[in-house]
């Protein structure tokens, strides 16, 4: 009973946080915030080992897309006075080790990756849209705005990994599978913790 | 609260009927409260008041019971009831609104009786219901503690709130970080002086296993509360950081508080005051040894690239 005679009183970044339903919002903010910064992290890592590669270029372009995510998602972290995740530091790490793993399998390795965590997230995008919807399409229309727009972007990374020849890489469909869990447990975990 | 109102007149109403007479008003005890009859005993004059209401289990009460003293005429579409100085009846209250009444009235009582069954029964006995509303509550004053804290936060935040609109007004000048800091745990802090006798006991209480979630989530809902006003923005590690630092500064200073016998605990807000310096000078020797390590990673690899094209060259050669 005294977790909740905490209130939430309306804070000084100018969103109203009565009314909505905080745990949830909480939860699709830190986990999207720790999948745009995962992201980035993982095309340094890709940057790092391809930047001077003819898929440099690509790369950057997208990477500078993920930047501009990121820092949306930190504006909305501050304005929703949500936690980050505990794993930051971990996903700073493992994101770069990804990236610049998957660029030395050439490439086409690199580009699997992008076409692998691309779809998760898009998928994972798909679904908190989903679920704000059933919540109140009204009250959340600017963050529904903003994932709708960052999954369009995602799916477009998603198109140029594939266009890249992703699926020509090596063992293709095994990074895919073992990126993709690798994602899934990124994301429940984001969540939670 | 209609519908507060119509369960409880309905809870009444069956209570009534399965307790078969009219003396104790019950309530419905949450499981984990110890076997006790929860019981809301009222004088009895109220007694006579309610039973002809409670037994129409009608949503509106637009019926006047026959014994009806003379002011209490209906006001609106509900009758109100001003049999207690002026106080709505508690028809129109929650459980948890008259638990936090009596808690809150209980607090005059804590610096003579202590965090004890015994305050709250004092309390109780100032709203005009009887020493058994102790019962509601566990024994140990668990729940008068945390009723304090919470109340004490929602004071702070309070305070931090309007600081911040004058500021954003421009009626007052933005406070640097540490005397933000400073400024808002010494507020905080002074407001457990007039319960300081009797808080040592209140801490241990709250550290016991079954109050350590309430109470773990109370600070740091608190500290988060502080940092946000201070203009805290940080998304990265440094969220956690900050609030475990502010934490550890805010307890040793409450711990220091309980100790210390100067006046107006000058002590303790020097105390508090150096503690605030110790943590800005953590974050720029932080960042000094970023840098330095920054450096010297350059410095290495400077030393690499120059060796591997010394090799290169002398190769070539």
């Amino acid at each position: 009973a005294f977790a909740g005679e905490v209130s939430l009183r309306l804070c000084s970044t100018r969103v109203a946080l009565e009314g909505i339903n905080k745990p949830v919002i909480d939860r699709i903010i830190r986990v999207d915030h720790a999948g745009e910064y995962g992201a980035n992290r993982i095309y340094a890592g890709q940057m790092a080992v391809l930047g001077r590669s003819s898929v440099g270029p690509i790369i950057q372009q997208m990477w500078n897309q993920e930047k501009d995510h990121l820092k949306k998602f930190n504006e909305l972290m501050v304005a929703y006075r949500v936690r980050p995740t505990v794993l930051l530091p971990f996903w700073n790490v493992a994101g770069f080790v990804l990236g610049a793993g998957s660029a030395l399998l050439g490439k086409k390795g690199a580009m699997a990756c992008t076409v692998a965590v691309e779809e998760s997230i898009s998928d994972h995008y798909n679904s908190q849209i989903r679920t704000l919807m059933e919540e109140d399409p009204d009250k959340y229309k600017e963050l529904l705005q903003v994932i709708k727009q960052f999954r369009d972007d995602e799916r477009e990374h998603h198109d140029i990994g594939l266009e890249h020849d992703a699926e020509a890489a090596p063992a293709y469909s095994v990074l895919k599978t073992a990126i993709q869990l690798g994602c899934k447990a990124a994301i429940f975990l984001s969540e939670r913790i | 609260k209609m519908a507060a109102a119509a369960a409880g007149s309905l809870r009444r109403a069956g209570w009534r009927l399965w307790r078969g007479r009219a003396g104790v008003r019950c309530q419905l005890s949450p499981p984990q409260r110890p076997l006790q009859a929860s019981a809301v005993l009222r004088r009895v004059s109220d007694e006579q008041k309610k039973e002809p209401l409670a037994s129409s289990s009608q949503q509106q009460f637009d019926s006047h019971p026959t014994d009806h003293q003379p002011e209490q005429e209906p006001q609106g579409p509900r009758p109100s009831y001003t049999g207690q100085g002026g106080q709505e009846s508690e028809d129109y209250e929650s459980e948890e609104q008259l638990q936090h009444r009596i808690l809150t009235a209980a607090l005059e009582f804590v610096p003579e009786h202590g965090w004890t069954a015994e305050a709250i029964a004092e309390g109780a006995k100032t709203l005009g219901l009887s020493v058994a509303a102790a019962g509601m509550f566990h024994s140990d004053g668990s729940e008068l503690i945390l009723h304090f804290v919470s109340q004490c936060n929602t004071k702070l935040s309070e305070l931090l709130e309007q600081e911040q609109k004058l500021v954003q007004l421009g009626e007052a000048e933005k406070k640097p970080t540490d005397q933000f800091l400073r400024d808002a745990v010494e507020a905080r802090l002074r407001m457990l002086i007039p319960y300081i006798e009797k808080w040592p006991q209140a801490l241990s209480i709250l550290l016991l296993p079954h109050n350590i979630p309430s109470s773990l989530n109370l600070l740091t809902s608190m500290i988060d509360d502080i940092w946000h006003y201070a203009g805290d923005q940080s998304t990265d590690f440094n969220w956690y950081t900050r609030r475990a630092v502010l934490t550890g500064i805010y307890n040793t200073t409450e711990l220091v508080m309980m100790q210390d016998s100067s006046p107006d605990f000058e002590e303790t807000w020097r105390f508090l005051e150096n503690r605030v310096a110790d943590a800005m000078n953590i974050g720029n020797t932080a960042n000094q040894v970023q840098s330095t390590g920054e450096a010297v990673v350059q410095g290495l690899m400077g030393a690499a690239v120059t060796v591997s094209s010394a090799e290169t060259s002398r190769a070539v050669r």
